[in-house]
């Protein structure tokens, strides 16, 4: 509640999180798989002395540097910068979380960054031994390097005791939490498995000889199967790790149990093409095979980490932040001070666009009167015996915000559905947007579910007060599109039968 | 108008897991390790450029060498960037994430451009590299849309740091760009007198350093693929290039300290135990230009190259010190940073440590092989 938001619209700003996250982590997987395997086979060819094999590690040694020295690391940092801007709160919690372990996998990166380009520089000028020790050192610099960043991702799924047992929140808690070992295992199969994909489709093209691309194809074909074992192993283990909102979000949702079961088929498809492609017929390696083959790769992986992001609701980390940027332990003051009052960036536009609402300005108490919600008109009641004791307080005077016209209380629905609501939907069109999830409701079924947010359990709690519940739901009615023509044509005679009732 | 005191968060509920004096030394030596190679993509790339440009034979085998030896630059100092950007998150964040957020799409947009200005030096580099001395167009035109794209990544930067540091101008510019309350991230700061004089005094700074690597590669890299003729011209460039240096940073320090600093930081910084700080940081530049020339008369021209990269790596330090302590003094009257609460992870720093001293020992084994290789 200390930082503005980002307004994206359409889209959401978390939502740039996901495009960068999802094309850095299809490259720095292959930065971890693709050293081991440029170690391994650098060191194989060397003891065997096979001159074009070498000649073609150098070459991918040097597609390699390419596209993880540039692409990968700049994306990596590229979450860095999208992470602090799109969610501040829980960018700076992890930050004071895991500080140290940033710090020390920024040591092994500087460690990947020489090693690579001596290893690829040096190539043919480096005694064979050294040059075989710098491959695996940068091998094993970037694969320590995972391991610090799943320890890190892992905490914001689950963060096992961390949050809730006095004492356990400290580091080595956070790190060792009961999602790192599942992802360590699932992570370290899919940087096995992607990068085979990527040599595969390298070598393909590259790899002219065809000696040469049926030895490249039979030789990763083993660690591509591993890898597919060991993403299914710590799939299931990180299915059994789940917390249980977590759990219920993945069976619940119909897109999610659709992806779940997608990346299955993904799996045993691209397992079985191993197989029977590089495994049982080497020969098979061709630019369409290995193109087909990565693709396939490469969805499974993306649906994957989709899957990863998506069932963390209503935590952006769990436990610790929720998905809109407030702390489980605000939400209750926020309830009582209300909203735009927690924030120091809503209460300061408040406070510059709406002063009378505030109890610096005097206004009597007995100013303020209720707002009929439904026609918009004051009511005869005059103020409340609660409105009258909350003018007298500092801040905000949540009574007073329904005293404003209503324009100004579209205006400040609008505030608080942005710093609310929009970390995960867009308003009428685009991402997960609230209008047409909205279309059709009635005012007082949208005033409940905005009061009763966390009935979903996948949602946030409502944090702010009676009054401001009011105000976003002014400001919803007026995204919320009417019920889709010809939908009830069935029910006509029993909602006319309503209508002449209500009325 | 609102007062940005409003706009700083003051109590953070868990304390800094370091102490204030380890962030604000891994923070100035980061960002110094990180200086050294980004002056030379910042400045040098394009010095290097119209050096290849110009007639001179040597300068145009400088040029060569230099655009040659980018794409690791680029890498290591991309890399030695991500310390000074952990412990400013780490530290400052309440003024950071704000600063950052009201400019987001400018700053998002420093990796936007940093991703093809990297493969632009790729593309020139790979191409003296393969021999050419004529390079195709596209590759010509990927190195200086690389040099444009640096330096206007180095005004995003100063941008977004000037507006961490003025806190007094985020209302101003948050009310203007807006929508019901929430940032466009559509600001910039152009409007802070700091803005500019802050550039300038970087790109000065970066052609220092730019000279003292001229230097240090004659000697070091380039001794046995060039004759003394060569190290003769390297030396002389050298001179007026951070001559030229001198003079702009000179001028952009005045500006910017007597120019735009308000009358309580002149006060602070000008007076009591911060005095020798900001004479030796006015003064630094000149040193490192007198010890360029001082020392290129010296027959161990290894050892002198080395102590005026050395001295360069000091100036760029002091520099960094100061700004740390002028930005702790402007943002003072919204939060002392320094007297933020600490709970120190003891373990994690030490595991960290001893990281750090392992993996310059791995470092330093590498680059032993690499020189054994070499000689």
């Amino acid at each position: 509640m200390q930082y503005p938001w980002w307004y994206v619209p359409h889209l959401t700003a978390p939502m740039l999180i996901a495009v960068i996250s999802v094309v850095h982590v299809l490259v720095s997987h292959y930065a971890v798989g693709g050293g081991l395997f440029l170690a391994v086979e650098t060191a194989h060819a060397h003891k065997t002395g096979d001159r074009p094999y070498l000649d073609y590690l150098r070459g991918h040694a040097r597609f390699f540097i390419l596209l993880t020295v540039v692409f990968g690391a700049i994306t990596g940092v590229g979450i860095w910068w999208t992470i602090g801007l799109t969610s501040p709160l829980a960018t700076e919690t992890l930050i004071r979380t895991f500080v140290f372990g940033w710090a020390t996998e920024w040591v092994f990166f500087v460690v990947e960054i020489v090693s690579a380009f001596i290893f690829l520089y040096y190539w043919d000028r480096l005694p064979t031994r050294t040059h075989t020790i710098v491959g695996w050192i940068y091998a094993i610099a970037a694969y320590i390097s995972l391991v610090l960043i799943t320890g890190i991702t892992a905490f914001m799924l689950n963060s096992g005791t961390w949050a809730t047992r006095p004492g356990d929140d400290t580091f080595w808690m956070a790190f060792f939490n009961p999602q790192f070992l599942p992802q360590t295992v699932a992570r370290t199969g899919g940087a096995l498995l992607l990068s085979s994909l990527y040599v595969y489709l390298h070598a393909s093209f590259f790899a002219r000889d065809e000696r040469l691309r049926n030895m490249i194809a039979a030789r990763s074909a083993r660690p591509a199967l591993l890898g597919a074992i060991l993403i299914t192993a710590g799939g299931i283990a990180w299915y059994c790790q789940l917390p249980p909102s977590a759990a219920a979000t993945l069976q619940s949702a119909a897109v999610l149990n659709l992806l779940t079961a997608l990346i299955f088929a993904l799996t045993i498809i691209v397992f079985f093409l191993i197989y029977v492609g590089p495994y049982r017929n080497p020969g098979w390696l061709s630019p369409g095979f290995a193109g087909s083959l990565c693709l396939f790769g490469i969805a499974a992986f993306s649906t994957g980490e989709f899957i990863r992001e998506s069932i963390r609701k209503p935590f952006v980390v769990h436990n610790v932040v929720l998905g809109n940027q407030i702390a489980p332990t605000e939400v209750l003051t926020l309830k009582k001070s209300g909203f735009l009052q927690g924030g120091l960036w809503t209460r300061a536009f408040v406070k510059e666009h709406y002063p009378d609402v505030f109890s610096d300005r005097a206004i009597p108490p007995w100013h303020i009167v209720k707002m009929n919600p439904d026609t918009q008109r004051r009511d005869a009641a005059g103020p409340s015996p609660m409105a009258a004791r909350n003018a007298l307080a500092a801040g905000i005077q949540n009574e007073r915000l329904l005293a404003l016209p209503y324009k100004d209380r579209l205006k400040l629905g609008n505030v608080l559905f942005l710093h609310h609501c929009n970390d995960c939907h867009a308003a009428d069109i685009g991402y997960s947007a609230v209008g047409p999830l909205l279309q059709g409701r009635p005012r007082d079924q949208v005033l409940a579910r905005v009061e009763r947010l966390d009935d979903n359990y996948f949602m946030p709690p409502w944090s702010g007060s009676h009054e401001e519940a009011i105000l976003i739901t002014d400001y919803l009615m007026t995204i919320n599109p009417a019920r889709p023509v010809g939908v009830r044509h069935f029910m006509k005679e029993q909602d006319q039968s309503r209508e002449e009732d209500t009325e | 108008m609102i007062d940005p005191r409003m706009l700083v968060e003051h109590g953070q509920a868990v304390g800094l897991p370091a102490p204030v004096w380890f962030i604000q030394f891994f923070k100035a030596l980061g960002f110094t390790l990180h200086a050294v190679p980004m002056n030379l993509w910042y400045a040098g790339l394009l010095v290097a450029l119209l050096l290849r440009w110009g007639q001179s034979d040597h300068g145009r085998l400088f040029g060569s060498r230099l655009l040659r030896q980018m794409p690791v630059i680029v890498a290591l100092g991309v890399n030695l960037g991500v310390v000074p950007l952990l412990f400013i998150q780490l530290a400052y964040a309440m003024f950071f994430y704000p600063a950052t957020i009201l400019m987001a799409w400018f700053w998002i947009a420093i990796i936007a451009l940093l991703i093809p200005a990297y493969y632009g030096v790729y593309a020139y580099a790979w191409g003296i590299r393969n021999g050419a001395d004529r390079l195709p167009t596209w590759r010509t035109a990927a190195g200086w849309i690389a040099a444009l794209f640096f330096i206007v990544i180095g005004f995003t930067f100063a941008n977004g740091l000037s507006l961490m540091d003025h806190v007094g101008r985020w209302p101003k510019l948050w009310l203007a760009h807006q929508h019901a309350g929430a940032a466009l991230g559509t600001a910039l700061n152009v409007g802070d007198p700091t803005l500019w004089p802050r550039w300038l005094l970087m790109f000065g700074l970066a052609l220092g350093t730019t000279a003292a690597w001229v230097v240090f590669d004659a000697e070091w890299f380039a001794r046995r693929a060039t004759d003394p003729s060569y190290r003769r011209w390297a030396w002389g460039f050298a001179r007026k290039l951070y001559a030229l240096s001198l003079i702009w940073t000179a001028a952009a320090g005045v500006w910017y300290v007597f120019g735009t600093w308000s009358s309580e930081l002149r006060d602070t910084m000008f007076h009591g135990p911060l005095l020798p700080l900001t004479l030796a940081t006015a003064l630094a530049p000149g040193l490192g230009c007198t010890l360029l020339i001082a020392v290129g008369w010296m027959p161990a021209k290894r050892l002198a190259t080395a102590a005026v990269l050395l001295g360069q790596f000091g100036v760029l330090g002091i520099n960094a010190v100061s700004r740390q302590v002028v930005q702790n003094v402007n943002l003072k009257p919204y939060l002392d940073v320094l007297a933020q609460p600490t709970d120190v992870q003891w373990g994690p720093l030490v595991m960290f440590l001893v990281t750090f001293v392992i993996g310059l020992l791995v470092v330093a084994w590498m680059i032993a092989q690499v020189r054994k290789c070499d000689a």
